[in-house]
C-alpha cells in the first residue's frame, strides 16, 4: 500500500455524511409533502402518504441534528 | 405529472449538491477508494443493500419476474440473499481485512499469485461496464415512459448526477448516497404493499382469488418449488444459485466487498454485512409481494400489461396519486443510481489498483493514484455511455455478461473457499481450477446447450474444486509465510492480538510476535452471532410458511 498523507479525520467524514443525508431527506420529504394533494386523496392514500412523508422528514431531521452535533464535537 | 417531474428534479439536484459538498473532505487514495475507513456498521448495512438493488436486480426486473412467476422470486430475499450476506459477513470479510487490500483480485494475488488476479479483474471490469450501461438504459427508458421526457437527455442527466458525486467523492460519497437511497426505498415505497393488500383483501384475498377463482397453481406461492418448475427448480436454487452464485456474488463482487473494506473496524464491516440481510428480507415486501398482488388489481381496473418488466411502473402510475408517484420515482431512481454509483466506484478502483498501478505506473505518490482514480472514474463513465446504445439492443452483449458471470462465479467460489479453508491449495492448482471451471462453463453452454445460469455455475464450481484440489496435491504446497493470516487455520494464530486491524491499516505485524490481548466482547445486543441467528430463524420461519 502507498503512503497515505493528509487523511481526513474519519469522524469528520461520518459527521459530514450524516449532515448531508439529513438535509437531503429533510428537503425531499418537505418537497413531496408540499406537492402532494393530500386533501383530495382518499383516506387510504392520505394515511400512507402522511406516514411515508412524515417518516422521511423525521429521519432527515434526526440525521441533520446528529450531523450538526457530531460536527460541533469534532471542531 | 408536473409535480412528479419537479420532485424528480429536486431529488437529483439534492444528490448532486450533497455529493459536491461531501467531496471537499476527500484528500487521498484511502479517502477516495475506502472512504478513509470511517463507515460505521449501519452505513455499511444500508450501502450493501442499496448496492444490491438496482433496476436490473430489484423493482423492475425482479418485480416483473414476480408478476409473471409468483413468490418464487422471493427466494432471493428470503433465502439466498440473507444466507449469502450472513455467511460472507461471518466467514469471508475478516480474511479480506486481514490481507490489507483494496480489491478482491488483490486478495487472490496475495493467496495465489498474479495470473488469477489479472483474469478475475478483466472479467469483472467487462461485467461492470455492461452493468452500468444496462442500468443507464433502463433508467432512461423508465423515466421516458413514466414522465414522458426524452431518452438521451435523461440518460445524460442521470450520468452527470451519479458521475459527479462518484468522480469527486469516491466511496464515501457512494456510501452516503446509498444510505439516502436505502431510506427513500424503505420509507417511500413500502406503503404500496399496505395499499395493495387493503385493495385485494390481504394475503388471504390474493390466494383465494388466484388459486380459488383463477385456478393458478399453488406453486405460484412457493418460494422453493419442486424440481420440475420451469423458471426455478428448488434443488437447483439451493445448490447453484444459493451456495455458488449468491455467496460468490456477496464475497466476490467488488462493489459489495468494497463497502465493507471502507468500514471503521472489522467489527463494523462484519455486523454491517450481517445486518444488511434485514433490509434484504424486507425487500420482498417492496417489490415481490406487491407484484404478486398486482394481477388482481390490474384485472379489477381493466389494465393490460404487455411486458412483465413494465408491470411495476404501470402499477404505480395507475393506482397512486400525484406526489406519491414522485416519491416512488425517487425511490426507483435511488435503486438504479445506487447500483450505478457502486459499480462505477468499484470499476475505477480495480482499474487503478489491479491494472494501472501493477502494469503501467508503479511507485508513484499517493496523490498520483488519487488523481488516477478520478480519471479512471471518468473513463468508465464515458465508455459506459458509449455502450448504452448497443446494450440490450445487441443480445450478444447481455448474453456474454451472463456467460462471464457463470464462468467467473463458480470457479471463484471454488478457489476462494479452498484459499481460506484449505492451506494446501496453491498457485498452479488455483489457476488450473479457475481456468478449467471457466472453460467447462462455456462447454456446458455451447456444446450441451445448458441455459440455466445456476446449473452452469454449480457444475463449473464442482469442476473447479476437483481440479484445484488435484493439481495442488500434485504440486508443491505454498510457503507458510505466504498464507499466514489469510487462511482459516491462521485465524486462531491471529487471535493473540490486533493483527486484523493492523494489517488492514497497512502496518502488518507478525501475529506470533504480538502479546496476548484481552478481547472485549460487544454488548449482547450488538453481538454479531445473535443477530445472525435471529435473522436465520426468521428466514427459516418464512421458508416453512412459504416453502
Amino acid at each position: 500500500m502507498s503512503n497515505e498523507p493528509q487523511t481526513t479525520n474519519p469522524k469528520l467524514i461520518v459527521a459530514v455524511q450524516m449532515l448531508c443525508i439529513g438535509i437531503v431527506l429533510l428537503i425531499l420529504g418537505i418537497a413531496v409533502t408540499l406537492m402532494s394533494p393530500v386533501k383530495s386523496m382518499t383516506p387510504l392514500f392520505r394515511t400512507w402518504s402522511i406516514l411515508s412523508n412524515g417518516s422521511i422528514i423525521l429521519t432527515g431531521l434526526a440525521f441533520t441534528i446528529g450531523g450538526i452535533l457530531r460536527h460541533r464535537r469534532i471542531k | 405529472m408536473y409535480s412528479n417531474l419537479v420532485i424528480t428534479a429536486i431529488y437529483l439536484a439534492l444528490m448532486f449538491g450533497a455529493g459536491i459538498f461531501f467531496s471537499r473532505n476527500i484528500k487521498n487514495t484511502s479517502d477516495y477508494f475506502l472512504a478513509g475507513r470511517s463507515a460505521p456498521w449501519f452505513w455499511i448495512m444500508g450501502a450493501v443493500w442499496a448496492t444490491n438493488i438496482g433496476f436490473l436486480h430489484g423493482y423492475l426486473a425482479h418485480g416483473g419476474a414476480a408478476y409473471e412467476w409468483g413468490l418464487i422470486q422471493a427466494n432471493f430475499e428470503w433465502f439466498q440473499g440473507p444466507f449469502g450476506y450472513i455467511l460472507t459477513g461471518l466467514f469471508f470479510i475478516a480474511f479480506y481485512w486481514r490481507a490489507g487490500i483494496y480489491t478482491v483480485p488483490q486478495f487472490l494475488e496475495r493467496r495465489y499469485g498474479n495470473g488469477i488476479r489479472t483474469i478475475y479483474t478483466l472479467a469483472w471490469i467487462f461485467i461492470f461496464l455492461v452493468t452500468i450501461a444496462a442500468e443507464l438504459y433502463l433508467g432512461g427508458m423508465f423515466l421516458k415512459n413514466i414522465l414522458h421526457i426524452p431518452f438521451w437527455p435523461t440518460v445524460f442527466v442521470l450520468t452527470a448526477v451519479v458521475g459527479s458525486y462518484m468522480l469527486l467523492g469516491g466511496l464515501g460519497a457512494a456510501i452516503m448516497m446509498e444510505f439516502v437511497q436505502f431510506v427513500i426505498m424503505m420509507l417511500g415505497t413500502m406503503p404500496l404493499l399496505f395499499i395493495l393488500l387493503k385493495m385485494v383483501g390481504g394475503f388471504k384475498g390474493i390466494t383465494s382469488t388466484l388459486i380459488g377463482q383463477w385456478g393458478v397453481s399453488a406453486q405460484y406461492f412457493s418460494v422453493l418449488p419442486d424440481i420440475h418448475h420451469p423458471y426455478g427448480p428448488g434443488p437447483w436454487i439451493v445448490l447453484g444459485q444459493c451456495l455458488v452464485v449468491t455467496i460468490g456474488w456477496c464475497a466476490g463482487h467488488q462493489s459489495m466487498v468494497q463497502r465493507n473494506l471502507g468500514a471503521r473496524s472489522l467489527y463494523d464491516a462484519k455486523l454491517g454485512y450481517v445486518a444488511a440481510s434485514i433490509p434484504k428480507t424486507l425487500g420482498a415486501f417492496l417489490y415481490i409481494v406487491p407484484m404478486v398482488a398486482a394481477p388482481i388489481v390490474f384485472s379489477q381496473m381493466g389494465i393490460f400489461v404487455e411486458k412483465s418488466d413494465a408491470a411495476y411502473g404501470k402499477l404505480i402510475l395507475n393506482i397512486l396519486p400525484q406526489g406519491m408517484i414522485g416519491l416512488f420515482i425517487a425511490g426507483l431512481l435511488s435503486a438504479g443510481l445506487s447500483s450505478i454509483g457502486s459499480v462505477l466506484n468499484s470499476a475505477s478502483t480495480m482499474i487503478v489498483k489491479d491494472i494501472y498501478e501493477r502494469f503501467f505506473v508503479k511507485g508513484k505518490s499517493d496523490h498520483h493514484y488519487f488523481v488516477a482514480g478520478r480519471v479512471a472514474t471518468l473513463s468508465v463513465i464515458v465508455v459506459s455511455l458509449l455502450l448504452v446504445p448497443v446494450v440490450l439492443k445487441v443480445y450478444l452483449i447481455m448474453w456474454l455478461e451472463q456467460l462471464l458471470l457463470a464462468m467467473v462465479l463458480g470457479p471463484f467460489m471454488a478457489v476462494l473457499a479452498l484459499a481460506i479453508f484449505w492451506p494446501r491449495a496453491n498457485t498452479p492448482g488455483s489457476l488450473a481450477g479457475f481456468l478449467t471451471g471457466g472453460a467447462f462453463a462455456i462447454v456446458l453452454q455451447q456444446v450441451f446447450g445448458v441455459n440455466i445460469f445456476f446449473q452452469i455455475s454449480w457444475w463449473s464450481f464442482v469442476v473447479s474444486l476437483v481440479v484445484t484440489v488435484a493439481v495442488s496435491l500434485l504440486t508443491p504446497p505454498p510457503k507458510k509465510e505466504k498464507i499466514e493470516g489469510i487462511t482459516w487455520q491462521s485465524n486462531f494464530e491471529a487471535m493473540v492480538g490486533e493483527v486484523i486491524e493492523d494489517r488492514a491499516l497497512g502496518t502488518a505485524v507478525r501475529a506470533t510476535t504480538m502479546k496476548a490481548k484481552t478481547i472485549v466482547l460487544p454488548p449482547w445486543h450488538l453481538n454479531i452471532k445473535y443477530w445472525a441467528t435471529a435473522i436465520l430463524a426468521v428466514q427459516i420461519a418464512l421458508l416453512l410458511f412459504f416453502g
